[in-house]
């Protein structure tokens, strides 16, 4: 399920005063299994660029490829249905697409639309519900009685009910609280390890992509600044700085120690674990034994 | 829906966008009025140059209008044919059945197609140079008058600028409910008349909720800054009549009275 986009462009609105370029010559690759964090501005097209990679825009010129699906400006929209399976799209605040009676009859539509039987539709819906921590007994009621947080997690629980390959985030955890935030993050990594599944994650949270990433593609004003792994990323402060992105909270930190204690920067850690490990090899013994 | 005109604004700077959004809109309506003045060819040409006189003074390219008629053609040559054929009188050149092609029905067709035009042209002209806010300031102050006949025109007036400025958010989040619904397996536009319907349903309820959600936030986020009705408020925009509105509507009483003139 590897993504390649070749000189992807994309303009809104084509042909009139309010024309306006949203991706400029995007080229990227985007491995089996990997775990993508797309990071820029508000505006810098990341949303553009993640509705590319279902079809629900495409190219304006150049291509884009998807698991063997071939997209340019002439693909018929009727043969990117087969497409949408794979690709599973959890859109910013997601709760917002919720429609139907009952929590579990939302999380088994997507199934359902893509062929699956009633029964089939709502087996999966029960193993979805539980995967995402949502209780036994919500799902027999309405979505619309559940708190926001609930309500996230039925509308996550009804894209993974489709069994996408690739798992487009959009802002996964905008809004929800510190604790929801963590086990939301550590679900998608957990599907991420354990199914092999194709994570790629829009996110303003630096310690996020630090957390998880293993490859970071960085958009400023519909073009690609950077495109390299999170470790080489924040090895510039310099450079962020002038792209105005912010580095992780433990990398900041361990920036600010090093040079307290005038030390080289030459493996700057992201994780906090790597940073405590660092500061162990600092303080010249292992505590552990 | 992205390619209909009617009812967008476009910043500008010209002497059309800074006149006054009350005069704007009353000659806007004043104009629907005084097209059906016009019945010969002088009086319509007066009325296209004059109209065209005003899409050069907002400095819009004329292109833009053409293509916002565009998305209407059907129904004007729906109706102008309606009217070309189904119009008796003068001399008759074609005749079959109920239709019949004659010549005067074929003036009236090119009648109905300016019409159509124009008046297409002018509201257009009106809303892409006057932002929502000021088309609501506008008919605020153009109902006054109904206060006296107890007519809520302070409700009316903000029920309706917030509705203006909603439009453009409801429409984001209709797009964005309908590409997440795509994500999931919905096909829009797609399959029979009845699956075409059902496939609205997953749309319409979130759509709907959200506005119920919405308008509660709202209320609450007014009342918690204090707004208690519309008695006793002052306005912060504040709308002054200048001399080029005066210009506007003298041009507009010339415009009438040589209508009127020319019409037979």
């Amino acid at each position: 399920m590897s993504i390649q986009a070749k000189k992807l462009n994309y303009t809104y609105q084509v042909g009139t005063p309010l024309e306006h370029v949203a991706l400029q010559d995007v080229s990227i690759n985007i491995e089996d299994g990997s775990y993508t964090a797309i990071v820029g501005h508000t505006g810098s097209g990341k949303s553009t660029l993640l509705q590319h990679l279902n079809g629900l825009l495409k190219p304006t010129s150049g291509e884009i490829s998807i698991n063997g699906y071939t997209i340019d400006n002439t693909t018929k929209n009727k043969e990117l249905g087969k497409l949408r399976k794979e690709v599973g799209f959890v859109f910013q605040f997601p709760e917002a697409q919720l429609f139907e009676e009952t929590v579990l009859k939302d999380i088994a539509f997507a199934p359902k639309n893509f062929g699956k039987s009633e029964d089939e539709a709502k087996k999966i819906a029960r193993e979805k519900a539980k995967l995402v921590a949502l209780p036994e007994e919500v799902l027999e009621k309405s979505p619309f009685e559940l708190s926001g947080g609930q309500m996230r997690r039925v509308a996550i629980a009804g894209i993974l009910a489709m069994e996408p390959k690739v798992l487009v985030l959009d802002e996964p955890t905008a809004g929800l609280d510190p604790e929801g935030r963590h086990q939301m993050m550590e679900m998608f990594n957990r599907l991420h390890k354990d199914e092999n599944l194709t994570i790629i994650l829009v996110t303003h949270q630096m310690n996020d992509v630090a957390e998880y990433a293993d490859h970071v593609i960085v958009l400023e004003s519909g073009k690609i600044i950077a495109d390299s792994t999170p470790k080489e990323l924040f090895s510039d402060p310099e450079w962020l700085k002038n792209h105005h992105l912010n580095l992780p909270q433990t990398t900041d930190f361990a920036y600010k120690l090093f040079d307290k204690l005038a030390l080289s920067k030459s493996s700057i850690p992201l994780k906090s674990e790597e940073l405590a490990d660092e500061i162990l090899k600092i303080l010249g013994g292992n505590l552990n034994e | 829906m992205n390619k209909l005109l009617l009812g967008r604004y476009i910043n500008g700077n010209s002497l059309i966008h800074r006149m006054d959004p009350r005069s704007k809109l009353a000659l806007s309506f004043y104009f629907i009025g005084i097209i059906f003045l016009a019945n010969n060819w002088q009086t319509y040409l007066l009325l296209i140059a004059f109209t065209f006189l005003g899409v050069l003074l907002s400095k819009i390219k004329l292109s833009f209008f053409i293509k916002g008629i565009i998305p209407l053609v059907w129904l004007i040559l729906f109706t102008v044919l309606l009217q070309v054929f189904f119009t008796n009188g003068g001399h008759v050149f074609w005749h079959w059945g109920p239709f019949t092609l004659s010549k005067y029905g074929l003036v009236n067709g090119v009648y109905v197609f300016f019409r159509f035009v124009l008046i297409i042209v002018m509201s257009t002209l009106l809303t892409l140079t006057t932002s929502p806010l000021e088309i609501s300031d506008a008919m605020e102050s153009l109902l006054k008058p109904l206060k006296y006949l107890k007519v809520p025109v302070y409700e009316i007036s903000l029920m309706l600028s917030i509705a203006l400025r909603f439009v453009p958010t409801l429409m984001d989040e209709t797009a964005k409910i309908m590409n997440a619904q795509r994500s999931r397996g919905v096909n829009f536009g797609e399959g029979s008349l009845v699956e075409q319907v059902k496939a609205v349903i997953p749309i319409l309820i979130p759509l709907f909720v959200s506005s119920f959600n919405r308008a509660e936030d709202l209320a609450t986020a007014m009342e918690a800054r204090g707004y208690r009705g519309g008695e006793g408020r002052t306005k912060f925009r504040v709308h002054v009549w200048k001399m080029r509105d005066t210009m506007t509507i003298i041009a507009f009483a010339v415009l009438t009275i040589a209508l009127v003139i020319l019409k037979n």
